[in-house]
């Protein structure tokens, strides 16, 4: 009997969901990793063990603490805009919408962004809040053509991040310097809209760049756990995503929760590139012809994080962290987008999460079966025995 | 105005090839969003042995050179998708996703990583092709007529064929129809499956490298290939998953893109003084409205984008 | 009759297990040449499962199978096929934008060069079709057609296909009186010419009528097998269940109260067609009573509840819910004014599977003072305490109770705890469609009994059904629908399913006062 408990035990906690999406996505990131660095061999051998480390390493290359922190610093200033698009995408798809369209969203935010802070020279909350509008329109439009004219979403999605980026460009051209294509600095015409910082620039030597946007960020996706798991809202939006048929049976307005999250979602992209570029981290270059990958590097940060507000503030923060890293490979040897072509592979990998915990589970529910049908014969010959 | 028609045709060749490749996968049950993917790694073939085959090479050998390493990489690229999304029952929307991103993250790297190991300098994604980029045009007169013109116009009337006059075509459809109704009458759902995904990655390896060669004689493989696979669904869904329809709705978008290349070229349009973007706009929106249009009532496959489980039935 | 000895199939020993049940335990069915054997047990009871092993879908842990006295495997439909074994399943599997010709040659194409020839093919059909009655439009498609076309397709697959063992697996639950008579005739002459037939079913009448012999499975087991001269339903209906049944719902005479749902010249828009799937149609149903919508499936009463619940928007009449016009009123409107629903398909409409069953049994709930914040947060106290409450009331089991998912309860469950939650609503009306399709007869007893409480408590019932022996055990008042019009009322007491089949068939009709 001892014996079989130690089993049971990790059967126990093997076949906990929280523990299950631990696992794949460890599983995942191991398997990214691994293609990642098979890649680096086949581009240069000699090197590809130090570059793989660098990856990884990101801002613990500088030898010096104040230097590490200043750049994990500028990591996670990068990580919070990929959160809030991680969590644009992963509020989407809990009623069941592949919000691809997080990248235009995000664009419209940062245009908004933008041309409130550089033309109307408005301050910083007014900003945010004109991302958060922006961003939720281009959702609400995704929203309609889906609920209303039954376009898929993803297609649609798609359109309107180009014809977002063609927008943005359009819209910012006026603000730009005169000399390059990109918008002007805030601080030079319009400090009222850098995000305040709060003194946090201190634990990360002074690196400016670390506003409120980071902690708000974290803030909003244990928020969004909260709404998902506990509310009203939650449990309408849940159960549209499952089963839109019955959702509409119980009397939900499916086709007007559809169009909320679906604002909700553009709302977190569009605040997104408004923490990016408030920060003053970035300015957006006007003649862009490729939508930024913020977006979509958050599909995989979402998939990653195991479609949970809390995993994905990790995964977000690691996809950012191997992106970072990337920059300080060696650019005459490795190309730096290594590291978005491991956060592909990564993402491909996330696909398979079902069918990795749909065998784990039936596999479970093997041993748990044989487990119970030996303790049945077992007891069986006992009962057996006693009549002999 | 004869540019117009010629990009017209360039691009409505390219939507051509792309939409039929999604109709094919559509039809046996899987829906293609990897379109995108699998049309840079084609034009990613392409473009390199355009690089390296020598320009004294017979006109012909080039074009059916670079047709053969433009299929052999969009059918090797569509394979990811065929085993995520057949075998192993993936999310379809996820994995064609996760292939739009690893293809222009993989095509990037090797472009880069090729041109470092010839200049450590040279850290652009650009592929040039000047040279043998003549072999894929003849000139008529003031018209550059395209070989690849050809090869959509035959890939369309193929599809037409296929689909509606053999065998193949009508076990093809039925998977994306009914595939418990195709397995009870002993067809391997698996097979045609996978026999649908390939010929998309097949057409769509070719539409990838017809795009980029349209025009210009270099390709920078960072911008990929700017949402086109995505536009190909577009035109798939106006053609009503049907071969004809696809060929008349490409034509219609080819147009719209072509103008966005050559509007400058026309005194009254240059005249209105509306910026570049919009006209690079113009596609897109073109076809948001479109399928405001015609999603509403369309006749996809029905069992298009559920995985088949030969256990539920 | 055959020689004795002959057998066409044998299966012989036959155990099929699936995690956590034996869906066939040791069963033995011998079907001879020319033969009509019929295959009788309530759902549930493996003939399905029987049937796949046979058909190649699913393989047996032991037992074997034996074509003309010599063993064979079948390992995929492709192998049963070789054997001339054909099926037309339950659920017809014809792709509904071909044609009935392309349905039929789909699988063994004739082709040159690769392409169709299906002018020869065209051509087999068409003897196929005289020689044995089947009258079908090659060139019409399936989705275009009637169901009784559509099933004379299917037979025709097999009859391409040279089969010489033919199954029909509960062929006749989609069928109108009259198509079933045409389906006997076309099975008898099908032995005639010598094919040899299985016939899966759990009506006793259709058995009687058209069999020669008959094996009886029961939960699994193999009960026997009996020559139908020698037998009388009685009989075949104890081996079926294992007790006598008293199929009859017992209730008490009730008079009617007042109007609680009126209904007046509803018309309902087809989704599968440009025709209206319901017409016109005007009724009444009062407190304390049970109303029964009868017809074949697919004549308007899918449409009809979706137009009554608001799932569909009407196109014009009226619809009033104890004096209240709730034509234009919202799902919520109505469900919160005392309408309950039923709904026929449980797993689409009735349930979100991948949510636990404490969170299902307040699907029409859930925004009530009782169990939400004014906030806008769930009191999941309150729900888990509810549910607990309706589990004990309606013996609703499930592995883990309150928490337990949906998706893992069986389908009797399932359907139970949809009742729960909407009779304990207490609502003025309760309109079940198909409540009690696919159940064993523990659970339809079950059912049945809530049904006939909520009219005892004075509630008013509106039955939808596709079962004329439900239709005549339970309901007060019987309304027959045809191609999406009222086209009789009847009484129970009064009428037999004899004369309600006709008007079911659309053979007759009467004017309806409502």
């Amino acid at each position: 009997m001892a014996k079989s408990n130690k089993p049971s035990v990790s059967r126990a906690i093997l076949s906990k969901p929280a523990v299950q999406s631990t696992l794949a996505a460890l599983l995942c990131i191991v398997i990214g990793l691994l293609v990642g660095y098979i890649a680096l061999l086949l581009i240069n051998p000699a090197g590809a063990t130090n570059a793989i480390i660098t990856i990884l390493k990101n801002y613990f290359t500088y030898p010096s603490k104040q230097a590490a922190m200043k750049y994990l610093g500028n990591t996670l200033v990068k990580a919070a805009p990929l959160l809030m698009c991680a969590l644009s995408i992963q509020f989407c798809y809990q009623a069941g919408l592949f919000n691809i369209g997080a990248a235009g969203q995000y664009v419209a935010g940062a245009g908004a962004a933008l041309f409130c802070a550089l033309q109307l020279k408005l301050p910083w909350p007014v900003c945010l809040i004109a991302a958060l509008l922006a961003g939720g329109i281009f959702g609400i439009i995704v929203g309609v053509l889906k609920s209303y004219l039954n376009v898929n979403e993803v297609i649609s999605g798609i359109m309107l991040n180009w014809i977002g980026l063609y927008s943005v460009n359009m819209l910012l051209s006026g603000v730009k310097e005169t000399a390059s294509p990109y918008t002007v600095q805030i601080a030079n015409v319009n400090s009222g809209a850098l995000l305040p910082s709060l003194g946090m620039e201190k634990f990360f030597t002074n690196n400016k760049y670390v506003t409120i946007a980071i902690p708000l960020s974290v803030i909003i996706a244990i928020l969004l756990k909260i709404i998902l798991s506990k509310t009203v809202f939650g449990y309408e939006i849940k159960a549209t995503g499952i089963a839109k048929d019955a959702a509409k049976y119980s009397g939900m307005k499916e086709k007007k929760n559809l169009i909320i999250t679906l604002f909700i979602g553009g709302g977190l992209a569009g605040l997104g590139a408004a923490f990016l570029f408030l920060s003053g981290y970035e300015q957006w270059s006007v003649t862009q012809s490729s939508v930024p990958g913020m977006g979509f590097n958050g599909i995989a940060a979402t998939f990653l994080g195991g479609l949970d507000p809390i995993g994905t503030i990790f995964a977000s923060y690691f996809i950012q962290h191997i992106t970072s890293g990337g920059s300080y490979l060696d650019k005459n040897i490795y190309p730096s987008q290594i590291s978005d072509f491991i956060s592909a592979i990564i993402i491909y990998l996330c696909g398979f999460v079902l069918f990795f915990k749909l065998h784990l589970n039936s596999y479970l529910r093997r041993t748990k079966e044989t487990a119970k049908e030996k303790t049945i014969s077992s007891a069986n010959n006992q009962e057996g025995g006693k009549k002999e | 105005m004869i540019l117009l028609l010629q990009y017209t045709l360039l691009f409505a060749s390219v939507l051509i090839l792309v939409a039929l490749g999604g109709c094919f996968s559509e039809h046996s049950g899987v829906i293609n969003l990897g379109l995108e993917g699998i049309m840079v790694m084609g034009a990613l073939g392409g473009a390199l042995t355009l690089k390296y085959i020598s320009p004294s090479t017979p006109a012909l050998l080039i074009v059916l050179a670079v047709l053969a390493a433009s299929i052999l990489c969009g059918v090797l690229y569509s394979t990811l998708l065929a085993v995520a999304c057949i075998n192993l029952k993936a999310d379809q929307t996820l994995v064609g996703t996760a292939l739009n991103m690893l293809a222009a993250a993989a095509a990037t790297v090797i472009v880069k990583s090729i041109n470092i190991a010839e200049n450590p300098d040279n850290v652009s994604s650009n592929v040039q092709y000047v040279q043998t980029k003549k072999a894929l045009v003849v000139n008529m007169g003031s018209f550059q007529f395209n070989w690849f013109m050809l090869v959509a116009l035959i890939a369309l009337i193929a599809a037409y064929v296929v689909l509606y006059k053999t065998k193949f075509g009508l076990r093809l459809m039925a998977c994306g129809e009914h595939p418990q109704a195709a397995d009870s009458v002993g067809i391997n759902v698996y097979a045609m499956r996978w026999a649908g995904v390939l010929i998309s990655g097949m057409l769509a390896g070719v539409g990838g490298i017809v795009y980029i060669t349209a025009g210009v004689s270099e390709w920078k493989f960072e911008v990929g290939v700017a949402g086109f696979g995505f536009l190909a669904l577009a035109v798939m869904i106006f053609g009503q998953w049907k071969p004809i329809n696809i060929g008349l709705a490409a034509l219609l978008f080819g147009f719209f893109r072509a103008l966005s290349n050559v509007y400058s070229g026309f005194d009254f349009l240059a005249a209105l003084n509306i910026p570049g973007s919009v006209y690079n706009m113009m596609p897109y929106i073109i076809s948001l409205v479109v399928l405001a249009f015609t999603s509403a009532n369309s006749r996809a496959p029905k069992a298009e984008g559920i995985p088949y489980d030969k256990g539920s039935r | 009759m055959a020689d004795n000895n002959n057998y066409a199939i044998e299966m012989l020993n036959i155990t099929k297990r699936f995690p956590g049940i034996i869906a066939n335990d040791n069963v033995t069915i011998q079907l001879k040449k020319g033969e009509i054997h019929a295959l009788l047990g309530e759902n549930g009871a493996g003939k399905s499962t029987l049937m796949s092993v046979l058909f190649g879908l699913y393989q047996a842990e032991e037992g074997i199978i034996k074509k003309d006295g010599k063993e064979v495997k079948i390992n995929n439909p492709n192998d049963a096929n070789d054997l001339g074994i054909g099926m037309v399943h339950q659920h017809f599997k014809l792709v509904q934008c071909f044609t009935v010709l392309d349905n039929i040659i789909l699988g063994v194409e004739t082709t040159k060069y690769g392409f169709l020839q299906k002018d020869v093919a065209r051509k087999k059909v068409m003897e196929l079709s005289d020689k044995y009655g089947l009258k079908v439009d090659p060139d019409a498609k399936i989705e275009d057609i009637t169901v009784g076309m559509q099933q004379r397709t299917e037979i025709l697959k097999m009859l391409y296909r040279d089969n010489e063992i033919l199954i029909f697996d509960e062929p006749t639950a989609v069928l109108t009186p009259a198509e079933i008579d045409e389906l006997m005739e076309i099975m008898r002459n099908l032995a005639k010419e010598g094919k040899s037939i299985l016939f899966i079913s759990h009506k006793l009448a259709e058995i009687m009528a058209v069999a020669d012999r008959c094996s009886v499975l029961r939960r699994g087991k193999y009960i026997g097998t009996v020559n139908i001269a020698d037998t009388n339903q009685d009989e075949l209906s104890r081996m079926m269940v294992g007790r006598d049944v008293q199929l009859v719902a017992t209730k008490e005479d009730k008079e009617p109260g007042e109007v609680i749902l009126h209904v007046e010249n509803m018309t309902v828009p087809s989704k599968l067609h440009h025709n209206n799937a319901v017409k016109n149609v005007s009724f009444d149903v009062r407190a304390g009573e049970i109303v029964c919508i009868a017809g074949i499936d697919g004549n308007g009463q899918t449409e009809l509840v979706y137009g009554l619940s608001g799932l569909e928007n009407c196109s014009s009449g009226k619809i009033t819910l104890s004096g209240k016009d709730i034509t234009h009123a919202s799902i919520r409107e109505r469900s919160t004014n005392g309408m309950s629903h039923i709904p026929e398909d449980r797993h689409k409409h009735g349930l979100v599977m991948d949510y636990s069953l404490a969170y299902n049994l307040v699907l029409q709930r859930y925004f009530e003072p009782q169990f939400s914040t004014k906030a806008g947060f769930l009191k999941k106290k309150e729900i888990n305490d509810y549910a607990n409450k309706l589990i004990d009331q309606y013996d609703i089991r499930s592995g883990q109770g309150a928490p337990t998912i949906a998706r893992s309860m069986s389908g009797g469950n399932q359907q139970k705890a949809i009742i729960a939650r909407e009779i304990d609503k207490n609502p003025d009306l309760l309109i079940a469609v198909q409540p009690t399709r696919g159940l064993d007869v523990g659970a339809i007893e079950y059912i049945h009994k809530q049904l006939i409480a909520q009219r005892d408590a004075g509630h008013a019932v509106l039955l939808v059904s596709l079962e004329l022996e439900e239709v005549m055990s339970i309901s007060d008042r019987i309304l027959v629908m045809y191609e999406g019009e009222l086209v009789g009322e009847f009484d129970p007491k009064t009428t037999t399913p004899e004369e309600l089949g006709l008007y079911m068939a659309g053979a007759k009709r009467k004017e309806i006062g409502a």
